[in-house]
């Protein structure tokens, strides 16, 4: 079943196109890595998805159910962290996924439970302190433990990993992996090795489109079929280097 | 219902842990204070400076305070415990743009105009328990000196000036859901403020202003009786449901 598809989406600024004719489908339980260059329409085509942003055409559905600027319903099925979160300075974090539950709508005994079970997850269980004094890694953790509240159907992940340390990263990297069982994961990058470890399945934004998808493995014999051998040290820049033949 | 709670609950949270709670009360005691405190003072200080004035050939006599001059400082001080409460509390909408903290709230299913309200109920209620602390303040006072029964019409008088600050709070919260800085929000306030105020000068039109409540003063004195307010009333009133009411769609078309 599909989680989210997206047909010919369109979006400009000020007469730039950012987005045009984008298609995606992203299939349940999958983690789907959505690659692109910094302003390549990533976080365009996510806030489309969350209904932050209006669009100028196309079609945006979430569990089957159409998308809307504004007002939008779809909402409560998604979990959004977004590439730099911002939370209430001055709450804690158990206060801080208290809120998120109540505006929710969730039961209060199943928030009470849920808070403690994902702070836990996150490695923030046992911290009473303000939000005020979190570091960029924590705040990232509480990122995702804000966007599983509500048992989301897809986890909607901006570049979550890129403002990050290699700790921090391989942190959230193992979250999101443990994360999986939960739920589908829609998660953009430019990081490929990221998306390499985690990701079931990727699609790669360029120019306002995407210019090929598919499952890893694919994408890697897509690489092999079209009989070129590039060997790197480093094994992260395989799918760097697909990206960058496709994008020329 | 539940999710408005939530977030309104969120605002006093805010109000309190950030000290912007502590500091309107601080603001509007001390304003209650100063108004019977300086009527009180007015004779000695007048006293003090008898020898300075007597120099430029005016001459201090028995100088006469009363309830009158008491309540005449309120209204006098109110304007800038108004200003300075609408510099305090005007950001409420732009700081969560600015941070992008309303984001993950609204991706959590919270409708806007539910912000909207909650934000409105915070800025009125604060508004109303800060004016309302002035004038208890004011009140307790002047009553210990003096006599709060000579003032005819002083909580009508005292419920214009209340009714002008709504009508202030009615145009931030207009201004932000359609523009992005504080800046622009406090700026436009004070624009409409400013037209009001010159509209208010016109002598057939003035009856309309909600710049006339600001003379709410002259009910105590006399010079004006409560039904010429009716009309500005009215239309402050008026004014104060339109702009909320149109901060909802101005809100809902808000890309975030």
């Amino acid at each position: 079943m599909e989680i989210l598809a997206i047909q010919n989406l369109k979006k400009s600024f000020g007469g730039k196109e950012i987005l045009c004719g984008l298609n995606l489908s992203v299939p349940e339980h999958s983690i789907y890595g959505f690659i692109g260059k910094n302003g390549a329409g990533k976080t365009t085509a996510m806030k489309a998805i969350l209904g932050l942003l209006k669009t100028d055409g196309g079609q945006i559905c979430v569990m089957g159910e159409k998308v809307h600027f504004g007002q939008t319903r779809t909402n409560r099925h998604i979990g959004y962290l977004p590439d730099v979160p911002e939370f209430y300075p001055y709450m804690t974090p158990l206060e801080y996924l208290h809120f998120c539950g109540e505006i929710s709508g969730m039961d209060q005994t199943d928030l009470a439970t849920r808070s403690n079970e994902l702070l836990e997850l996150v490695g923030l269980g046992q911290e009473n302190r303000r939000i005020k004094g979190f570091s960029r890694g924590m705040k990232q953790r509480l990122g995702i433990a804000q966007a599983l509240l509500n048992r989301p159907k897809l986890l909607i992940c901006d570049e979550p990993t890129s403002a990050l340390d290699p700790v921090g990263r391989k942190e959230i990297l193992d979250i999101l992996l443990a994360a999986k069982e939960q739920t589908t994961i829609l998660f953009s990058t430019h990081i490929l090795s990221d998306v390499e470890r985690i990701c079931t399945e990727a699609a790669f934004l360029d120019n306002g489109r995407i210019v090929l998808q598919g499952t890893i493995a694919e994408l890697r014999n897509m690489r092999q079929s079209d009989g070129f051998i590039i060997e790197t040290e480093q094994k992260e820049k395989t799918l760097e280097s697909l990206f960058l033949e496709v994008t020329k | 219902m539940k999710t408005l709670f939530a977030f309104l609950k969120k605002e006093y949270l805010e109000a309190a842990r950030t000290g912007r709670l502590m500091f309107l009360v601080l603001l509007f005691a001390l304003f209650g204070i100063m108004n019977p405190a300086i009527a009180k003072l007015t004779p000695f200080m007048m006293e003090m400076f008898s020898d300075a004035l007597a120099e430029s050939g005016l001459i201090v006599t028995n100088i006469q305070v009363d309830a009158f001059t008491s309540w005449a400082q309120f209204f006098k001080n109110i304007p800038i415990a108004l200003i300075a409460f609408a510099l305090i509390m005007s950001d409420s909408f732009t700081k969560e743009y600015r941070s992008g903290t309303l984001l993950l709230a609204l991706t959590k299913g919270l409708s806007r105009y539910k912000v909207v309200l909650a934000k409105t109920v915070l800025l009125l209620s604060l508004w109303t328990l800060g004016y309302g602390l002035c004038f208890a303040v004011t009140y307790g006072y002047t009553a210990y000196f003096w006599d709060n029964g000579q003032m005819e019409h002083l909580f009508f008088a005292a419920a214009m000036w209340w009714l002008f600050g709504v009508w202030v709070i009615g145009l931030i919260i207009l201004f932000s859901s359609i523009l992005q800085n504080n800046t622009g929000v406090m700026l436009c306030t004070g624009g409409i403020a400013v037209l009001a105020y010159l509209w208010g000068v016109i002598p057939k039109a003035k009856v309309y202003s909600p710049a006339l409540l600001m003379n709410a003063g002259s009910i105590l004195t006399g010079v004006e009786e409560i039904g010429a307010y009716r009309k500005a009333v009215f239309i402050t009133a008026f004014m104060c449901i339109i702009c909320v009411s149109a901060s909802i769609p101005m809100i809902n078309k808000r890309q975030l």
